[in-house]
């Protein structure tokens, strides 16, 4: 993923906006460099406004960080084609799901800024038709821990929906660690126990 | 100083002038205006025509009525002359940034290594009162190294321009050309004194304990012994370019290409002083006498050119619906109103430059956005050492230094406590089942009702640490389906009325 320039994150539903946002920063922090996050303020008001204490707690790096809030969609284009000249920068857009969806032409001309300029955007934005992404995915919250006492660390179910490059239709379950700035598949380790269970038994 | 070109300007007849362009004075007849002073009414302004009827200054109201019946007389309204002063002095500002208010009736303008845009400093002295005429101002003007002599000739000389023996040119004027007030001056007319150049040959020593020390002073100022500090009204810009168009300017493309022009005058200045671009107004200049202002910041010494007028084009393109060039523009000046010196750091070698340009670029990309979505909406995250939530993070334009941040590094076991996003109005939940001193088993919040699978907490808040508010206890709580919440719980079980819920935050 960190090869290509621009990549589409779309919530699976109604409140899976703060995962499709949070496996975003947990991108752009794995990669490091630069990152600008710009989005429309109806998504600030929707999903509250960004908040300093849990970006850094996020393994965020707060020197690097820079938001940008903007009134409107046109605006969080305009600003995030400027933000792409910087090269290395990872961008991430917050669009919202009001009026008519971004056209093919406005990611084309995302992905061309982000190729020249070997930057990254991720677009978080709902489920839409037309895009120029190399990779779609369908971003749900998951379990963080098995414990009712304990939260784990954030987690999230993906779907890997469009692929340019190969295969699409993966389905994996992350576990963001904000200590190593890294994902952990998780249950894999369990999926492993169980097939290793199921193969002595057969 | 002794290279500063003054040009002081003075409009005789500016209250009258005033009443005549605004249309309010009767046509056809003389027209004075007087003010009530201590020795009764007395006339403070004479049109031209009435001055031609043998109408003088401070002639008492009375005696003009008897002397020309048909005479128009109207109230003073310092005020109002004020303000046409002001305004002639902003339209001034085309000529120069630095023009002083000389009330009541009056100007300097400082055109110091202005005369040469305009064909010399003479023909600019010419075309100022030329324009200043054709817009029904009488007007006179003269220059002089020394606002003192500038003003001593623009009121009392025939000359337009101070000769080079300052002393010269000063010595057969009256007294009253020192800008006196009116107490020394007729002293100094009692003692016999009627010209400077009686003042110059009299003992100095005789003044000084009478009130000719102000005359002194004056006098020591039109010779330019004496600075003179005078307050512009506008502070100076350490830099500054003008240029003047000989063809007004519609369109934004030529006016950019004029902009451009204008920036690279400015760097080329400040190249000199070894400093960058801070804070930096372009003053657009119309036709139609107003005077449109763009100010850009960047947040840091800037001298690229090519950065510059980025950050002007989108201004720009901006407000080019409301510039109103119709009537076209036909002066521009740049003034760099901060600037900062560039540090050594910024011109070391390439490799040291190449690990930086990233930061540079972006702060330039910051400077880009600011300009235009407003600095309030570029943001950059700091941290305080508080343990009220409301005030433990916050934002900061990203313009400007950027201040050094407490580093908070994520904790060693990955765990959030606190979201990645808040409220700025923490939003009220309906608790469906809750166990007193625990979080909820089922809420609904947004019209949805969420399971609790997992909880942690409380992490209490006291009410000292919010201004007086109640207590709050803070529970991360994660649902079913994986969605983490920052609820709190306002007051205690059995503190009166029941404990209300809200959301303050979101996890990722």
């Amino acid at each position: 993923m960190a090869a290509q320039p621009l990549h589409e994150l779309c919530p699976a539903g109604p409140g899976a906006e703060a995962a499709a946002i949070g496996f975003g920063l947990g991108l752009a922090s794995a990669w490091g460099g630069q990152v600008f996050w710009a989005g429309e303020e109806g998504v600030f008001a929707e999903e509250g406004a960004p908040y300093p204490p849990g970006l850094a707690q996020f393994g965020l790096d707060l020197k690097r960080l820079i938001v940008i809030r903007a009134a409107k969609r046109e605006e969080v284009m305009w600003a995030a084609e400027e933000a792409l000249s910087a090269s290395g920068a990872v961008v991430i857009c917050s669009l919202s799901g009001r009026g008519k969806p971004l056209d093919l032409k406005a990611t084309r001309r995302l992905l061309l800024f982000a190729e020249r300029n070997h930057a990254r955007c991720l677009l978080v934005r709902p489920l839409a038709e037309a895009s120029a992404a190399w990779t779609r995915w369908r971003v749900a919250p998951a379990p963080s821990s098995d414990d009712p006492h304990e939260l784990g660390q954030p987690a999230y179910a993906l779907e890997l929906m469009r692929n340019r490059g190969g295969p699409a239709g993966a389905r994996y379950t992350i576990q963001w660690n904000a200590h190593a700035r890294c994902f952990d598949e998780r249950f894999k380790e369990k999926r492993e126990a169980v097939f290793r269970q199921e193969a002595r038994q057969a | 100083m002794s290279e500063a070109i003054w040009l002081a300007i003075v409009l005789p007849r500016l209250s009258t002038d005033r009443l005549i362009r605004s249309g309010s004075a009767p046509e056809g007849r003389p027209l004075a205006v007087y003010a009530k002073q201590a020795k009764g009414f007395l006339l403070t302004g004479v049109d031209k025509r009435a001055s031609a009827l043998g109408l003088r200054l401070a002639m008492s109201l009375a005696d003009a009525r008897a002397m020309q019946p048909s005479l128009a007389a109207v109230e003073a309204e310092p005020a109002e002359d004020a303000a046409t002063l002001d305004h002639i002095a902003a339209w001034c500002e085309r000529f120069t940034p630095i023009v002083v208010i000389d009330a009541p009736d009056g100007l300097f303008l400082d055109i110091t290594g202005c005369g040469h845009l305009f064909g010399g400093e003479l023909a600019l002295c010419d075309m100022i009162v030329t324009r200043l005429q054709a817009q029904g101002f009488a007007a006179r003007a003269a220059l002089a190294p020394t606002p003192g002599a500038a003003w001593a000739l623009a009121r009392y000389g025939r000359a337009r321009e101070a000769s080079p023996d300052l002393v010269q040119t000063l010595a057969p004027l009256p007294i009253e050309a020192l800008r006196l007030e009116e107490a020394p001056a007729s002293l100094l007319r009692r003692l016999g004194l009627k010209t400077i150049g009686q003042l110059f040959s009299a003992p100095r020593s005789a003044f000084t304990a009478r009130a000719g020390e102000q005359a002194m002073l004056r006098l020591d100022q039109a010779l330019g012994r004496t600075p003179e500090a005078l307050s512009p009204r506008r502070p100076a810009p350490p830099v500054f370019a003008l240029r003047r168009f000989l063809e007004p300017l519609f369109s934004v493309e030529t006016i950019l290409i004029a902009t451009q022009a204008l920036c690279e005058d400015a760097v080329q200045r400040l190249d000199v002083r070894g400093a960058g671009v801070r804070r930096a107004c372009l003053h657009l200049f119309g036709v139609d006498g107003r005077d449109r202002t763009l100010e850009i910041g960047v947040s840091r010494p800037e001298r690229d050119i090519k950065n510059l007028m980025r950050l002007f084009r989108e201004k720009l393109d901006r407000v080019a619906e409301n510039l109103n060039a119709e009537f076209g523009i036909e002066a521009a000046r740049l003034d760099v109103v901060q600037l900062e010196r560039i540090g050594s750091a910024t011109r070391t070698l390439a490799t040291i430059e190449e690990t930086q340009a990233s930061t540079e670029k972006i702060a330039s990309i910051v400077d880009v956005l600011s300009a235009r979505l407003g600095p309030k909406r570029v943001l950059r995250p700091k941290l305080a050492e508080t343990h009220q939530p409301e005030k433990a993070g916050g934002w900061q334009a990203g313009l400007g230094a950027v201040d050094v941040l407490e580093i908070e590094r994520p904790p060693r076991d990955g765990v959030m406590r606190r979201p990645f996003t808040v409220f700025t109005q923490p939003q009220a939940i309906e608790t469906l089942a809750s166990v007193p001193d625990g979080p909820p088993i089922r809420f609904r919040w947004r019209r949805v009702l969420r399971e609790v699978a997992r909880a942690e907490g409380p992490e209490r808040i006291s009410g000292e640490w919010l201004g007086g508010a109640l207590t709050r206890d803070y529970y991360r709580v994660e649902d079913k389906e994986g969605r983490r919440y920052w609820l709190y719980r306002e007051g205690f079980y059995g503190e009166g009325e029941a404990p209300r819920w809200f959301v303050h935050g979101l996890f990722a």
